[in-house]
């Protein structure tokens, strides 16, 4: 092997171990070093069953603990988060499945109804909206920290700020400034005795419809799915293809009625709908008696299908389905600023979180 | 006697035994890849069976693909490379009946496991929990006697060629093992079980399929050519780096996931790729301008050159995809999918039939019909690409969740790809009766059957 060609290799070898393998620098060097000399100079051949088994079997190894145990120490101690619902409760999440509701997950997994519908709602970015109220006393604190804030991050000063902070006023510093960019903001403020407001906003086709910040959403979910949302799911069935819509938080958008219609012929929910009927999971009845018939008119008549007990468990399963709904830490849905909001009508410590643990000024 | 002819007579039985059943596979993938289209046009059809429903058929049609022919087709190459690389009879033949069988018979219930309801809902390992072992001990069962006959091999080096089928050999059933012990045996919790079937898929396609497809090329690229092995440290580089590269990776973007794994992901595609250059340059200057040495494979090595080329676009491709930017157009479309598909049949499909027309009349004495081989090859190339490409496209262009007019073309396809299996399992099977007749053995059996008669 050429000189050229091992360095590379030595090279390659070096920087896997530093980059990927997060060794100590000088130990990935003198990897990348061995390695050089190896290939180069004592002329290591590939000659042998035993060389190229020793190799795969290392490199077996190094994939195996990179990917697979890296990831698995880090999942392995996701527990319960506290979240709320749409009414304002707390609860424990996620939620395991009840009733019916595993049965149908089998239905679901044995029907492979994963080759056409995902269960992860993805989103394409977040951007936070900040604004600062400074008082009296700490005004000329405040300004220095927000001058500082548009030298790190390189943005020029815009709106009321550049022709000076008002006091006792809130003033936006930043429109749709990274994650990054907003801890930044959001520490230099508070040093200087500012109040903060944060706003969180999320884009992405998957999300929730919103004129200014998200107009193109689908409105499948109020924000990404994130891992702590398979919990308890046994493989979860997340998809790759989508040629329906996806399903993570179907149980909140679709009522039992309309999934139990689009479950026997899609095309009368949807009419250009490729979705295949469904006729196995219904009985066709003679009369309109029982509950949960569906009745379809044909002509002149009417027939009437009765979903099957596997039909009903789907059902269950798919309206329990409801992950992308709940806020969670690492995935927080839609918060608009709460200085704007009218006076707080929900409780001092929700307001807490909802500005995560920043002063707010304005409930007082 | 013709050494050649004795590692010929070695390998015969087996390799064809290999070769009938993968073809035959390939038919099953393309019945069960037509009826999954009709599923899409005619939304009533077949309705009333919960094992004709589109879930089901879709998933079987990718393991016949997959464990069926590609899997099955290459362990017969590659057994008729090692031994005539190496210069030995095939070692332990028999090995070769057994594991088939152990294969077939778990790639068969696997599929009933399917049709029957009985899906795993995991991506690349469809199939039950209970086939993995079956397919695993198949697997190395055919693995000892590869990997007995690349020891007793003549020369002592081993050629890029030998290295890449070895390495794929040894890879499929550790990866294969290891997703059946992490996701079953230690019941991976949530996610994990998904971060485990990417990283086989991954694994599967970018390292095993690969590997043996590479493999190949680089063996039939010198031997057609008779320029035999050049730039072995370019070679070396390449078969090290798409190992390491290619054994990690796989996460899609947007996946519920700890975000440095599609991160990772991205990284080593781009390194994957520095891998594939240094491949594409030998395999470039192993066929360039050169003509074949024997007249009757020279149809073979057109073939080849052309899976080449949908390499070295589909390599192109995934480069490009793998960069959040692309890769968020493309998520969730028929465009990965598609691509995939093309990956599958166009590279490494066609350069296994390739290898196997080449193969074929070394063993069996006799040829394959040209008239419809021709026909067949046609069809299946137009096959492949209407298949893909418009369906590739229609994703990108319409997105997620709608299904453009890609997918009308993509029927036509599958329909030509039907006929062209058919021809191709037909063909094959003529010449086997044929080779059957002719072979002393049954005369053998006639003739005492004949002389029973005279006595009776």
């Amino acid at each position: 092997m050429t000189i050229g060609l091992s360095f590379i290799m030595g090279a390659v070898a070096g920087s896997v171990a530093y980059f990927m393998l997060g060794l100590w620098w000088p130990v990935a060097l003198v990897v990348g070093i061995v390695a050089w000399l190896t290939f180069g100079l004592f002329g290591l051949k590939m000659d042998s069953a035993f060389t190229l088994m020793s190799g795969a079997i290392l490199v077996f190894c190094i994939s195996l603990s990179m990917m697979i145990m890296r990831s698995s120490d880090q999942l392995s101690s996701l527990q319960y988060a506290d979240t709320v619902d749409e009414a304002g409760t707390e609860f424990r999440y996620p939620v395991p499945l009840l009733g019916e509701a595993p049965y149908g997950e089998n239905v679901y997994r044995s029907n492979g109804c994963s080759a056409c519908h995902t269960q992860q709602v993805s989103h394409e970015g977040v951007e936070f909206d900040i604004k600062a109220l400074a008082t009296e006393k700490n005004h000329s604190a405040v300004k220095e920290a927000v001058n500082r804030f548009y030298r790190v991050t390189g943005q020029p000063a815009s709106s009321g700020v550049a022709l000076g902070l008002p006091v006792g006023e809130w003033e936006t510093i930043a429109l749709g400034a990274s994650v990054s960019d907003a801890a930044k903001a959001r520490s230099f403020l508070s040093a200087a005795g500012a109040s903060v407001d944060v706003q969180v906003r999320f884009h992405g086709e998957d999300l929730e419809k919103d004129e200014f910040s998200n107009p193109r959403g689908r409105g499948w979910g109020k924000r990404r799915s994130v891992a702590r949302d398979y919990l308890f799911v046994e493989r979860p069935m997340l998809g790759s293809v989508r040629i329906g819509p996806d399903l993570a938080n179907v149980g909140a958008r679709l009522s039992r009625s309309t999934l139990m219609r689009i479950l026997l012929n899609p095309k009368s929910v949807r009419q250009n709908s490729k979705m295949p009927q469904h006729s196995y999971l219904f009985e066709l009845v003679e009369k309109s008696e029982g509950k949960g018939l569906i009745a379809v008119r044909e002509g002149e008549r009417e027939i009437y299908y009765k979903p099957t007990k596997d039909a009903e468990a789907l059902v269950d399963y798919l309206l329990n389905l409801k992950s992308a709904n709940y806020p969670l830490e690492e995935a927080p849905v839609y918060q608009p600023f709460t200085s704007s909001l009218p006076k707080p009508a929900t409780s001092e410590k929700e307001v807490e979180k909802l500005a995560d643990g920043e002063d707010i000024d304005s409930s007082k | 006697m013709d050494p050649r002819e004795v590692v010929d007579s070695s390998c015969k039985g087996p390799v064809l035994f290999l070769a009938f059943s993968a073809i035959t596979w390939l038919l099953v993938y393309s019945i069960f890849s037509m009826l999954a289209g009709v599923k899409v046009h005619a939304s009533g059809m077949m309705a009333d069976s919960a094992w004709l429903s589109y879930g089901r058929i879709q998933p079987a049609s990718q393991l016949a693909l997959q464990f069926g022919f590609l899997v099955q087709l290459g362990l017969a190459i590659s057994a008729w490379i090692f031994s005539h690389r190496g210069r030995t009879v095939l070692v332990d033949g028999g090995y070769l009946y057994i594991g088939g069988l152990i294969w077939n018979a778990g790639v068969t219930l696997g599929l009933l496991g399917i049709l029957s309801g009985g899906s795993s809902g995991l991506e690349g390992l469809q199939m039950p929990a209970h086939i993995l072992p079956i397919l695993f001990t198949g697997f190395v069962l055919v693995g000892v006697s590869l990997v007995q006959t690349n020891n007793r091999r003549t020369d002592e080096e081993m050629s890029p060629a030998q290295w890449f089928l070895f390495t794929a050999t040894l890879w499929l059933p550790w990866v294969l093992g290891s997703a059946f012990l992490l996701i079953y045996y230690f019941n991976a919790k949530g996610v994990m079980a998904n971060i485990i079937d990417w990283w086989f898929i991954q694994n599967f396609t970018k390292v095993y399929l690969t590997f043996v497809a590479l493999g190949v090329c680089s063996h039939f690229f010198s031997s057609f050519t008779g320029r035999g092995v050049i730039g072995r440290g370019y070679s070396m580089f390449a078969f090290w780096v798409l190992l390491l590269f290619g054994s990690i990776g796989g996460v899609t973007l947007g996946a519920p996931v700890p975000a440095w794994l599609p991160a990772l992901s991205t990284v080593t595609s781009v390194f994957y790729f520095t891998g594939i250059v240094a491949i594409y340059y030998v395999l470039h200057h192993t066929q360039n301008g050169a003509t074949a040495v024997d007249e009757s494979d020279k149809d073979n090595l057109t073939l080849m050159r052309l899976a080449l080329i949908i390499f070295a676009l589909v390599s192109v491709l995934n480069l490009i995809f793998a960069f959040p930017g692309m890769a968020s157009t493309a998520e969730f479309t028929t465009y990965g999918a598609a691509i995939d598909l093309l990956y599958n049949l166009g590279f490494v499909g066609l350069l296994l039939i390739a290898s196997l027309y080449h193969i074929f009349p070394r063993l069996a004495e006799m040829g394959l019909s040209p008239k419809i081989t021709k026909v067949q090859n046609m069809a299946f190339i137009l096959g492949f690409l209407v298949a893909t490409l418009p369906s590739a496209l229609g994703g990108l262009m319409s997105g997620d969740a709608v299904l453009g007019s890609g997918f009308y073309f993509s029927s036509v396809g599958d329909l030509l790809l039907l006929l062209a299996s058919l021809l191709l399992f037909l063909n094959f099977l003529g010449a086997i009766i044929m080779v059957i007749k002719r072979c002393d053995c049954l005369s053998g059996l006639c003739g005492k059957q004949q002389r029973k008669e005279v006595k009776a």
